[in-house]
């Protein structure tokens, strides 16, 4: 591991400062889980380490009032998690569980104890990984990034987080503050294919939101992990759905649409054809999950 | 103490941190070394320049080519520490660093500029053998390092009494050992110029006299001392090119050097399981009995020969011999490509072997529309009988095993039935849908269980020391791996002397003190070396009745050993260990108490033409049952249940056995689902354990373990080796249920979602 200069603010913006004055050659550490495995594998080389486990802002999981947004169930909070909440704790938390079970699932596929007490929401979304789990969930439930930087606060939607592998729209100065989740307009799921029962990274994700009401599929969306450069929203997948019955035959429609969207690459972890099969089975499963829940 | 169920000695150590591993070994003065691999997969190296390298700061010395001595080392003799003149693999070496930390050493790597002049490179055995393909070893003169052929009766006749016959192609992977200790050696030279090597060897006696060739050193001036080893599963059954490095490194440096591999460089540069493409054939009588099996392999050995080249020994064995064959054949081609080097990993070439044959088992009890029980047990190797191949088994407990498995799989049926699933790790298993089916499978293993006389002598030399104080001292040629041999060679000890098995220390791991012995492979530990700890330990039991006679006044036939002392039968007085010994040793003339034994058993090399010949003096044998749900929408199989059953002749500590079978059952799992080193054009594709996925306490099936005691008439107590056939039929009873539950034939493992769905895909557009 090559020498770097290492910085442990206290305050948001003396983070920020720090992080502007390095313009993109400082690297900012909070559970190590990534970043720490590509600096001693030698991929990763930054010239200052920017320790941000000690800004109290950056923690918890709150839920604020909702006056402002015209979404549907607007009687009820917007939920904010922070970026270092790590993932056992989104995992356990009575609040996600209670609005957000699919997003305690999507953390409970992911690695182990040890690494989930470690590892942090916001790590997974700027390490911006394709096969990110929570991603595609937090994309599905239509969250917002709250990013931190020079010029004050600012608000992105998830789904225009990432750019590309690895690459995200933080800008330098910049770092992600925490996660707004508008409130659940209907039942949700994060359904994961891996070789492996834990400790495994996706072959294919699939994060999925409804909103049903009589049996007609209000709105959809479908977001798609591990298949594309980035977690992929597919919506031609999701237009088959909405404003008609959610039937077996749509959802097998919808199912297909998504194969055909997805841009999936032949690597050791899956060959394209397989991935492309497996965004369908797990998009049907899912939705008719959904379809059952609702019914 | 024989049968008891006692807790491995040496856990709590391990538990606790205070176990030395080869990762714990800090010298005064020591180095750090690093090896600078190739880049290509075939080459010819123009220039090697270390001077910018040298210039940094903290580091010692750099060895190349020019530092080899001018002999060639390892058992094709073809290869060198260093590479000077052709690099034939990825993982060839071609500089080495001696630094003062290993970021130094690392940084120091690439300040080394090599120049290479690329070379046509082979990736197949296919390709190899070509006409016009390039040479791997010119001097060698050919592709090819060995074939071997084998065959008993007449494949005609075989064929013309055959009512149904089968055939198919297998694939079978490069497999990574993954112990959980990677690769280390620690090299010292003292003022003599002898070398002590800190190692984790699995054959001390047979490094040495690798190593002299390999540094151009006598063997007597090399000692070896083995740290505690963490996980060896055959790696360490050969010499490897970073053990020389480090001594060459040590020995120009002046200074104690030690190399330990990253995770990463464990993958790049450690042997892997010998992959194998087969073709096999078998028949069989309409009454159910086996007529021919017929496999050829050819078998990719990588760019330097080691002990993967001679697996088609067992597999072989398996061919020929598990189950009645009255005709069979099998020919094997090892040929040279620009691959990874492939070693010995446990159970050597048994778990390919007994993939391809007890899945061929099957397809012909399906052709014959026969239980696949019944027709292994008609078809089961008997106590007491000589194979054609010349195997003399003698305890045999095959049937039983398959019994045993049949009889719980049963039950296994019927609880399953209107069970509730259980509660699953991944929200989509929480989803109800018929797409999942589930199915049974059966294979059963043979495995040599009293040695494998692969060298003259496949002996072990032992020990037993009884001190002033009553206290027993064990120093065995053996090693523990792992095993829990330390545990099972006390327990006889002290069964003999009638102590406690905590009296008996165990000392293993030095050779300049512990007797010879051909290392820890081949299930042979408990057999051979318990087999010459009972010996010494009775010739220190002789010592102590002859003194304890005098004392108590009777005769050494009238004594027994209990609880620490030496009782006279008929008076029913005693004396105590430690006070016999001191009777023994403060006297005039007196000596002290130190029994020795030497066991090698009555076997033979095989017949270098023939391949025929008893290697073992036992062999042990098991049947597994695997139920599986396989997913027919993702491929995905899940192992519900996984019974083991064992002929272990006896089980001199249940516990330890259970262990073994175990732990080689996990291993097995890995090996058909999900583990695989991904080998392309020379270069492994996954080299970490995101990539490499072993079989982790959330995959594991609820696994049983039935214990079959067969009594070997020549085993320690009874007792026969287990280490390796707890992972050999597990893949082919996985195939076997996947087919039970789907209807498919897996030919390559591991049998992963794709392949599976794959399979499934195809049956559907037959």
């Amino acid at each position: 591991m090559q020498p770097f200069d290492y910085f442990s603010p206290k305050t948001l913006p003396e983070a920020v400062e720090i992080l502007s004055r390095h313009n993109g050659d400082a690297r900012v550490v909070a559970g190590g889980t990534d970043l720490l495995l590509k600096m001693k594998g030698g991929r990763l080389a930054p010239k200052a380490i920017v320790n941000i486990k000690r800004l109290a802002e950056l923690r918890g999981i709150s839920e604020t009032s909702n006056s402002k947004l015209q979404t549907p169930n607007y009687h009820l909070p917007i939920t904010t998690i922070g970026a270092l909440t790590t993932l056992e704790e989104l995992r356990r938390s009575p609040i996600i569980r209670e609005r957000y079970p699919s997003l305690c699932d999507a953390a409970n596929t992911m690695a182990s104890v040890q690494i989930r007490n470690l590892a942090t929401v916001g790590g997974n979304m700027c390490n911006a990984a394709p096969s990110a789990d929570l991603a595609p969930i937090f994309i599905a439930l239509d969250a917002s990034a709250v990013i931190a930087g020079p010029g004050g606060e600012r608000r992105v939607p998830l789904e225009e987080f990432f750019v590309g592998p690895g690459k995200t729209v933080l800008e330098s100065g910049e770092l992600l503050a925490s996660l707004e989740a508008p409130p659940p307009v209907g039942p949700s799921l994060y359904l994961k294919h891996s070789p492996r029962a834990h400790m495994d990274i996706a072959v294919v994700g699939v994060g999925l939101a409804a909103q049903l009401s009589g049996g007609v599929c209000e709105s959809a969306r479908i977001v798609l992990g591990a298949v594309a450069p980035v977690p992929l929203r597919v919506r031609r997948a999701e237009a088959e759905l909405i404003g008609g019955p959610f039937s077996a035959e749509r959802i097998d429609r919808a199912a297909k649409i998504a194969a055909e969207e997805a841009q999936p690459i032949d690597d050791v972890r899956g060959a394209v054809w397989y991935r492309r099969k497996m965004v369908e089975v797990l998009v049907r499963r899912g939705l008719t999950a959904i379809g059952g829940i609702e019914n | 103490m024989i049968g008891q169920r006692i807790p491995k000695l040496d856990a709590p150590d391990k538990a606790t941190g205070r176990t030395v591993y080869g990762h714990d070994v800090r010298l005064p003065g020591m180095l750090h070394g690093r090896i600078k691999y190739s880049k290509h997969a075939h080459a010819r190296v123009v220039r090697v320049d270390v001077s910018r390298a040298l210039k940094l700061p903290g580091v010692k010395t750099i060895v190349t080519a020019d530092d080899n001595p001018p002999t060639m080392f390892g058992y094709g003799k073809d290869n060198t520490p260093l590479k000077g003149q052709v690099v034939r693999s990825l993982r060839d070496e071609v500089a080495a660093v001696a630094a003062v930390d290993a970021d130094t050493a690392e940084e120091a790597l690439s300040l080394i500029e090599v120049e290479y002049e690329p070379l046509t490179a082979v990736f197949t055995p296919e390709e190899a053998l070509k006409e016009g393909a390039p040479l791997i070893h010119a001097e060698h003169g050919s592709n090819y390092f060995t074939r071997y052929r084998y065959s008993h009766g007449t494949l005609e006749a075989g064929e013309r009494e055959s009512d149904v016959t089968v055939e198919a192609d297998f694939e079978l992977p490069y497999v990574a050992h993954a112990a959980m200790e990677t690769s280390v050696v620690v090299a010292a030279f003292d003022h003599r110029g002898h070398l002590t090597l800190y190692s984790t060897t699995q054959i001390p006696f047979l490094l040495q006299r690798d190593l002299s060739e390999a540094l151009g050193m006598e063997g007597s001036e090399i000692r070896i001392i083995q740290t505690a080893i963490g996980g060896a599963f055959g790696r360490g059954l050969d010499i490897y090119p970073f053990e020389p490095i480090a001594a060459l490194l040590a020995r120009k440096a002046g200074k104690p050097v030690r190399i330990s591999f990253s995770r990463y460089e464990e993958f790049l540069a450690a042997p892997v399981r010998q992959p194998a493409k087969v073709h096999v054939r078998a028949g069989a009588t309409r009454e159910g009995m086996i007529t021919f099996r017929d496999a050829y392999a050819l078998l990719d050995i990588g760019a330097y020969v080691s002990w993967g080249s001679v697996t088609p020994l067992v597999m072989m064995e398996t061919t020929a011999s598990l189950y009645r064959i009255p005709h069979s054949r099998f020919a094997a081609d090892c040929v040279y490509t620009n691959n990874p080097i492939t070693g010995a990993v446990r159970g050597y070439g048994n778990p390919q072997s007994t993939f391809f044959v007890e899945t061929m088992m099957d397809r012909l009890a399906v052709a014959l529309d026969m239980d696949p029980v019944d027709f292994r047990v008609r078809n089961a190797n008997r106590p007491n009988e000589e194979t054609p191949q010349g195997l003399i088994i003698t305890s045999c407990g095959l049937k039983e095993c398959l019994e045993a498995v049949a009889a719980r799989a049963d039950t296994a049926r019927q609880k399953d039935e209107g069970k509730t699933m259980k509660d699953r790790p991944h929200p989509s298993s929480f989803i109800p849908h018929p797409s999942k089916k589930r199915g049974i499978g059966f294979a059963a293993t043979l495995n040599v269980g009293g040695g494998a006389r692969i060298y003259r002598s496949d002996g072990c030399g032992a020990t037993v020391k009884v001190d002033d104080f009553g206290h027993v001292s064990l120093v065995t040629g053996s090693t523990e791996i792992g095993q829990g041999s330390e545990t099972v060679l006390a327990q006889i000890v002290a069964e003999v002397l009638g102590v406690n098995v905590e009296d008996v220390n165990v000392l293993n791991s030095d050779t300049d003190v512990k007797p010879w012995d051909v290392g820890v492979h081949a299930s042979r530990t408990t057999f051979i070396a318990g087999n010459a700890a009972h010996i010494a330990a009775l010739d220190a039991r002789r010592q102590l009745f002859e003194t304890a006679a005098e004392m108590l006044k009777t005769t050494p036939d009238d004594l027994i050993a209990k609880d620490g002392h030496v009782v006279a039968k008929v008076s029913g007085k005693s004396a105590e260990l430690g006070k016999v010994a001191r009777a023994r040793h403060y006297r005039e003339g007196g000596q002290v108490i130190l029994g020795e034994g030497w066991y090698d058993p009555p076997t033979k090399l095989v017949d270098k033409d023939t391949y025929k010949g008893n290697i073992s003096a036992t062999y042990g044998f098991g049947a597994q049952m695997a139920e599986v749900e396989v997913d027919t929408d993702t491929g995905k199989v899940r192992v519900l249940r996984l019974v083991c059953a064992n002929d272990v002749g006896r089980a001199i500590n249940p516990m330890a056995v259970e262990g073994q079978i175990e732990g080689g059952a996990q291993m097995g799992l890995g090996y058909a689902l999900t583990e695989e080193v991904i080998v392309e054009k020379g270069r492994v594709m996954n080299p970490d354990f995101l990539d490499y996925r072993l079989f982790t306490t959330a995959d594991m099936p609820e696994i049983e373990t039935v214990i079959i005691e067969t009594d070997d008439p020549q085993g320690p107590f009874g007792a026969k080796g287990v280490g390796e056939m707890g992972g050999t039929p597990t893949a082919a009873a996985i195939a076997n249920a996947i087919h039970d539950a789907v209807g498919v034939w897996m030919t390559t493992v591991p049998m992963t979602p794709e392949r599976v769905l794959k399979a499934l895909m195809e049956k559907e557009n037959l």
